[in-house]
């Protein structure tokens, strides 16, 4: 496999995702963290994770898998996949972060009403966009955020998702700034 | 709803840790003990503002967490999680101060409402507390003043009922400050800014009462020359205050039940349903149930009505007041006059003091503003005060209360010339009540 170059988020799609989603979500996120990006898949098989009884995946052993095998120049890993998680106290999940972590990840089957088939139409392909960025927000510790329309507001459903704007709210961008500044090593 | 301090009691590792990170993503402050005792030897060092408590533990249970929390640190709310199993628990939880509780796995949507719900209880509850602490020891409140128990105790339920959104329902002698609480319910409310709107039952004529709620549309009837909104629609978005409520008529109280019920009508002649949203607080002095009993008042319209309600005190009920109302009202006198007024005599305080004020506050207010008027000296001295300048009492004959006082209004009536104010002023009653009483005794002027 190809040497990465230092400080790269690995994109990490598990299961089929279009070329095409893969470099929107790719552009998304030079637009938006500045880093170089790369389209690698880290894990194949994720039914380490899958829980019989709910008929769902449990997510955080996978980001726990993907943050053990992401190479030591990513930065960040973000991991797509087409099956619904849950974490134990909670029915479902959209997606989940490491907080201030190196592994995240989104699912796009909520996104899409349910619908196990990807689905790059929009306003399907731009909830996928932003929830992958909302993920990645929270390995640079950025938490929810009450602004409705910034990438990191927390959304209930769809329609919340739909209604944000593609862009950081100014007090998320400082903190992305911050994080940043931190994880290359120069003084905040 | 950042910094709000959590704590997460469960036994099960993997349920606190998902829960953690869960709440963490959301900026709050997460931490989590793996069993009771762990949880209470944190709640003895840290302030939490909700607990997430799991019902079946080994050792000590939710339920014993739940009642250790209570008792040590009440403003912490409390959210139990429980399986299907153990919902009876979580019903005797709630019976024990638990806030609500959670079946496990939690909806993620529903565990951000009831997160958001606690913090917005929390903080009421904190404005409460502020308001009581900032008015208590004071002897004002809003335009209220009063520093006796009753008083206080007045002040504290309105406090407690401002940030509601309820119907209040305000009874109390004429004259004892139940428009003042009105006003101060919905400064105190969340309502505060937008309008505070007075229908004075008691005084606009009944004919006149339908287009000064619902206000009219042009050309709906010969003087309507321009389209105008009535009460109900000027209060929208505020406080809706039916003063003497007791004396609408009966075609104004289906009216106003409809309104009440539905917050839709129309102008008159108009045919463009309005909504409204506003609060209603009503007040009377007259015995509302023995008005339904007579049927002079519906039963409905008064359960509308009654959903919160109080009595004002009577100023014989707080006459530790009587100073203090006495020197209010004796500065404002003087002020306005330009007299240098500037004591009241203590044999003037001590007659005050005896005598029961029948007509309330506002027969002091009107006792010291003709004492402000009459008096020469720097002084407020009995003979200043019209309760005491008596006259030889008639003799006793068997007439009724009701008799009595109607002979009464009649006599001031006429010795005035019918000049409602003046009369009124003279019998320590506001010109509303004048006029209400005008029509219960069926008083007609006499040319």
């Amino acid at each position: 496999m190809r040497p990465l170059s230092p400080h790269t988020i690995v994109i990490s799609p598990i299961g089929d995702f279009t070329p095409e989603l893969l470099d929107r979500i790719s552009e998304e996120i030079k637009r938006i963290y500045a880093f170089t990006t790369d389209i690698r898949p880290l894990l194949g098989d994720i039914e380490f994770a899958f829980h019989p009884n709910r008929k769902q995946y449990h997510s955080t052993p996978i980001l726990d898998e993907l943050a053990r095998r992401a190479p030591a120049e990513a930065i960040k890993v973000l991991a797509l996949v087409q099956v619904d998680l849950f974490i134990p106290i909670l029915t479902h999940v959209y997606g989940e972060a490491q907080l201030g972590g190196k592994a995240c990840m989104v699912s796009t089957i909520r996104l899409n009403e349910g619908h196990h088939s990807l689905n790059t139409q929009e306003p399907f392909l731009s909830r996928i966009i932003k929830e992958a960025i909302h993920e990645l927000g929270h390995t640079f510790k950025l938490r929810h955020c009450r602004e409705h329309t910034c990438l990191m507001h927390y959304c209930r459903n769809e329609g919340d998702v739909d209604r944000k704007s593609d862009q950081l709210c100014r007090y998320c961008k400082v903190l992305l700034e911050d994080d940043i500044k931190r994880l290359e090593g120069k003084q905040v | 709803m950042s910094n709000i301090k959590i704590l997460i009691v469960d036994d099960e590792l993997i349920m606190r840790e998902s829960l953690a990170g869960w709440l963490e993503r959301d900026g709050h402050a997460v931490q989590t003990a793996a069993s009771g005792e762990e949880a209470l030897e944190k709640i003895e060092e840290i302030h939490f503002d909700i607990l997430l408590v799991d019902i079946k533990m080994e050792g000590i249970s939710g339920l014993d967490v739940l009642r250790k929390v209570k008792e040590s640190d009440p403003d912490a709310e409390v959210v139990m999680i429980t399986a299907y199993g153990s919902i009876p628990s979580a019903i005797e939880a709630m019976k024990d101060g638990a806030f609500d509780y959670m079946l496990k796995p939690f909806d993620p949507n529903e565990l951000g409402v009831l997160i958001e719900k606690i913090v917005q209880h929390q903080e009421q509850a904190r404005e409460n507390i502020y308001l009581k602490e900032q008015y208590k020891d004071r002897t004002r409140f809003e335009s209220m003043i009063g520093q006796s128990k009753p008083m206080q105790e007045i002040f504290d339920l309105i406090c407690d009922v401002a940030p509601m959104d309820s119907t209040v329902l305000i009874t109390g002698e004429t004259g004892t400050g139940k428009g003042l609480a009105a006003k101060a319910i919905h400064t105190n409310s969340s309502r505060r800014n937008g309008p505070f709107v007075t229908v004075n039952c008691g005084a606009i004529p009944e004919h006149l009462m339908e287009s000064e709620l619902f206000g009219y549309q042009k050309g709906a009837f010969t003087d309507a020359k321009e389209t105008k909104k009535g009460r109900l629609e000027l209060a929208h978005g505020g406080t809706l205050f039916l003063d003497e409520i007791g004396e609408i008529s009966m075609r104004m109280q289906i009216d106003l039940l409809r309104v009440l019920e539905d917050r839709v009508f129309y102008r008159l002649g108009g045919t463009q349903p309005i909504e409204v949203d506003f609060r209603v607080i009503a007040a009377t002095n007259r015995d509302l149930e023995t008005a339904i009993k007579s049927g002079d008042f519906r039963e409905d319209l008064f359960y509308r009505l009654n959903v919160i309600s109080f009595i004002m005190p009577s100023l014989s009920q707080r006459k530790e007041d009587i100073p203090l109302l006495a020197e209010h009202f004796l500065y404002r006198f003087s002020q306005e006059t330009n007299k240098p007024i500037d004591g009241i005599s203590r044999e003037a305080m001590d007659e005050m003091m005896i005598y029961d004020w029948p007509g309330n506050i506002r027969e002091l207010e009107n006792a010291i503003e003709r004492a402000v008027v009459v008096g020469r000296q720097r002084e407020v001295l009995p003979e200043n005060l019209p309760i005491f300048c008596h006259e030889p009492a008639p003799a006793i004959r068997a007439h009724s209360l009701k008799d009595v006082e109607k002979t009464h209004i009649e006599r001031v009536l006429t010795e005035n010339q019918w000049n409602i104010a003046r009369s009124a002023k003279i019998l320590g009653i506001d010109r509303s009540t004048l006029y209400s009483k005008i029509k219960r005794y069926d008083i007609e002027k006499i040319t």
